[in-house]
């Protein structure tokens, strides 16, 4: 039964896009696309050709075949029309692709086709080189192999809408968006140097060499997991997905937004997986274990191609988190925690945050913005072999630069137990606090879990905050008085 | 808590429109405007949209504050859309533009409904549209659709 989605929802995923000005990018390298003159892009092998509005000014023939091809529906956004085909099935996109230039473009729009198919493949899918070839191929199997890719091309079509959207996909990382880094990286250190340097001052850091038992560093790959997770199923995006489906899905991904493998049962689904790493030290005390089977969702195994990966949040709960990079590397930002990333709004009370569609146009529009702010964000690219460690409340962002594989646990210690009950008591805690089934009772089960294992804990540590924050109120008085631009108390000679 | 407090809307061509702020509020980007707006909020500026649209958006607004839960409303809201192509558009950008769920909801489906259950013919008839494929392209878009059984 085909489920009628409603359009605000899809905007809010898609969120509002910014006109693109300049288009001094370079697309990814492909080996079917041809050098081009400014009139006729060649993209993917389902080239649509087409252009950003401003080519039409240059164009020797002022006709956009948009125009015309969309009669009295032309006035509607381009981003309204896409709301709209979104509601129709396969059938009547098929037949609407056929009316037009025009309509041939919007109706092939990939994102379409790839709601499409999510939405009817709670099991997974086989990928087939573009989200509408996958979908026919699974809907009417009989007649895919006499489908032919997309092989007209439209020379006079101009859109900003759907030529950023066709940038997004295409770009390569810039050199430039890769050079700083200025984490702090450490080797060896000790768990006390760890909380005193960086934990207790909630501070990122990058870790070097905790990595090297791991069994997931020596085995893990794509042969290895394919074998050992054989039919299991793994969460990616709204489905669940054998490894080997996936791998044929991410090979062949050149989107925007690709997909990622994100598996919060991935130790539960397959042990072995499990087996082959362990907590780095640094990282033991994870006080939600005494929730046993009903503590949120705390580890993740991420699978994800060159592109993939997250815009800026903070993470649930506010929970700290380390992220193991097993194979591949990752572009992180980090900014702090009362610091709002350039390009992002977050609601009065965090519920929601509105970020651009996707991380690429994050860099493309607001990444230079950070270089004349005050406080700049922390940067690093994380290789295989190396930890970082987010501390609770940042806010960050991360891309795959390459296929990677990456563990991820969040945790509560000690240093954040008083920050999380905190944030569990919260009114509306139960529609922010995420990855558990029981929302509203966890601030009240959890505290009497600790109270229950660690007796006194809560208490001690409320003390040492209530002294910590009067010694700086004191100093900040005294402060005050030996100003003389405050105005406050002065001796006079 | 209840106001009899009115606010009002101004379209793009100067009209004006004084609506119970309960009513205005139905549209999430005047409800932000009023929020964010400090001081002189009681007259917001509604330049995306004309006078004679936003007057059919009001009317909107008004239905759904006023009697959410009246038994007509389903009909109310069938009998609305029933207008022709451009009005339609035209309500679907501005709710659009004024994050108005219901009614971009509504007017989105009704476009959406236009397409359905007709032939490419039909379709550009209805539309206005002119066909712009060569032959060559169409026989390249009849092998394309080979798996769709109504092209």
């Amino acid at each position: 039964m085909f489920a009628c989605r409603t359009l605000l929802k899809q905007i809010r995923k898609k969120k509002r896009r910014k006109p693109h000005k300049s288009t001094s990018k370079t697309p990814k390298q492909n080996p079917n696309s041809r050098t081009q003159d400014s009139h006729e892009f060649s993209l993917k092998s389902q080239a649509l050709g087409v252009q950003p509005l401003g080519n039409l000014y240059l164009a020797s023939s002022h006709h956009n075949s948009r125009t015309t091809g969309l009669g009295t529906i032309q006035t509607l956004t381009d981003e309204l029309i896409l709301d709209i085909l979104g509601l129709l099935e396969a059938t009547h996109l098929g037949v609407l692709s056929t009316v037009s230039k025009s309509l041939y473009v919007f109706c092939n729009h990939e994102p379409i086709w790839k709601n499409l198919v999510l939405d009817s493949s709670p099991h997974g899918f086989l990928f087939k080189g573009s989200w509408k070839s996958t979908y026919v191929a699974k809907r009417y199997p009989n007649y895919y192999s006499k489908v032919g890719s997309l092989g007209l091309k439209v020379q006079d079509f101009y859109s900003d809408y759907l030529f950023q959207s066709w940038l997004c996909a295409n770009l390569e990382m810039k050199d430039e968006w890769l050079v700083r880094d200025n984490i702090i990286r450490r080797k060896g250190i000790s768990v006390d140097e760890f909380v005193r340097d960086f934990e207790g001052l909630n501070k990122p850091v990058l870790l070097e060499g905790c990595l090297d038992n791991w069994g997931a560093m020596k085995k893990w790959g794509r042969d290895y997991l394919v074998e050992v997770c054989g039919d299991v199923r793994f969460s990616v995006g709204p489905t669940q997905m054998t490894m080997n489906d996936y791998f044929v899905y991410a090979d062949q991904a050149q989107e925007e937004r690709p997909l990622y493998l994100f598996d919060p049962r991935f130790a539960n689904k397959v042990t072995k997986l499990g087996q082959d790493y362990e907590v780095p030290v640094y990282f033991n005390e994870d006080l939600f274990s005494v929730l046993g089977d009903e503590r949120p969702d705390y580890r993740w195994i991420i699978i994800g191609p060159a592109g993939s990966g997250s815009s800026f949040h903070i993470d649930p709960n506010s929970t700290s988190a380390w992220n193991a990079v097993v194979k591949g590397s990752k572009k992180w930002v980090l900014f702090p925690p009362d610091v709002v990333p350039p390009g992002v709004y977050p609601s009065a009370d965090g519920a929601e945050v509105a970020c651009p569609v996707s991380i690429n146009e994050w860099f493309m529009n607001f990444y230079e913005a950070t270089k004349t702010w005050k406080k700049r964000p922390v940067e690093c690219v994380c290789k295989a072999g190396e930890v970082i460690f987010v501390p609770n409340g940042w806010w960050h962002l991360v891309i795959n630069l390459e296929d990677s594989i990456a563990i991820t646990q969040n945790f509560v210690s000690r240093r954040n137990l008083l920050n999380v009950l905190d944030f569990l008591k919260k009114p509306n805690a139960s529609t922010l606090v995420s990855g558990t089934r029981d929302r509203v009772n966890l601030h009240d089960k959890f505290k009497k879990a600790i109270e229950a294992s660690f007796p006194g804990t809560i208490d001690e540590l409320a003390k040492e905050a209530e002294k910590k924050k009067a010694e700086l109120e004191k100093l900040s008085f005294w402060d005050s008085v030996k100003d003389s631009n405050s105005g406050g108390f002065k001796f006079s000679f | 808590m209840t106001s009899s407090k009115t606010i009002v809307l101004r379209s793009s061509d100067g009209a004006t429109f004084e609506v119970d702020e309960a009513v205005a509020l139905h549209s999430l980007m005047i409800k932000h405007r009023i929020e964010t707006g400090g001081a002189d909020s009681t007259t917001i500026d509604v330049p995306e949209v004309t006078g004679n649209t936003l007057s059919k958006v009001i009317e909107y607004c008004k239905k759904h504050v006023e009697a959410p839960n009246s038994d007509d409303l389903k009909s109310f809201d069938t009998d609305f859309v029933k207008v022709d192509q451009a009005v339609l558009c035209h309500l679907a950008k501005a709710s659009y533009y004024m994050n108005i769920k219901g009614l971009l909801d509504l007017s989105s489906k009704t476009i959406a409904d236009m397409f359905k259950g007709k032939t490419v013919e039909q379709i550009r008839e209805t539309f206005h549209i002119k066909n712009d494929f060569t032959p060559e392209e169409e026989e390249e878009l009849r092998k394309e659709n080979s798996w769709n059984l109504f092209v």
